[in-house]
């Protein structure tokens, strides 16, 4: 690995939902490490069902491929609790392969990391 | 890389990625380079005119050597040879 990433996914509006993805998926292929923290409406991305339902037009790939290929490039995937009332989800809502993580997981991860990314 | 002739060089792979956009060919690039061994080389087919820009940072970064990249007709031609 030559880099750590972490990436902040705040949001399921397609324009904002897709860029971590498509980042995410270079770093991966530039061997860095991806971290992708998702919270507030980002957390639909990691919903079961969820990112089925956001579509991006011209895009490479859909957003389940995109996870696809992050699960296989070792991203780690949390999912940030603290979001979970404010949005009504579960930790069994979620898909597989997410972790849980709250505010300290970010900050920490974020303290350490060469490249931030926030998407909100 | 206007010195690069592809036809002095044996290609392992091709991988076609017209018809896929950023980071769609970069993606392909990384797969496909783990299919050949070491000193071998691939070529790249890319639409999309970040790719020529694109790949070599990737074979930089990564330990890749990027030999040149020519044009064709609505395409790059890229290529890369495996170095680890």
């Amino acid at each position: 690995m030559t880099g750590r990433m972490w990436i902040f996914c705040g949001s399921d509006e397609p324009q904002k939902a897709f860029p971590p993805f498509m980042l995410g998926s270079g770093a991966l292929a530039l061997d860095m490490e991806v971290n992708m923290f998702f919270t507030m409406n980002g957390l639909n991305i990691v919903k079961k069902g969820g990112a089925e339902k956001i579509k991006l037009p011209g895009a490479p790939k859909t957003l389940p491929e995109f996870i696809g290929i992050m699960r296989e490039g070792g991203a780690r995937m949390i999912a940030c609790s603290a979001a979970f009332p404010i949005v009504g989800c579960k930790q069994e809502d979620l898909i597989a392969g997410v972790e849980c993580g709250g505010v300290a997981t970010f900050v920490s991860g974020a303290e350490e990391a060469d490249v931030v990314l926030t998407f909100c | 890389m206007a010195d690069f002739n592809p036809s002095t060089i044996q290609v392992a792979k091709v991988v076609d990625a017209r018809g896929s956009a950023c980071p769609g060919p970069l993606l392909e690039a990384k797969k496909a380079i783990g299919t050949v061994k070491k000193g071998e080389i691939i070529e790249v087919l890319s639409g999309d005119p970040s790719t020529k820009v694109d790949i070599p940072k990737w074979a930089t970064k990564v330990g890749h050597e990027f030999l040149g990249a020519i044009a064709a007709e609505g395409y790059d031609r890229i290529f890369v040879t495996r170095r680890k």
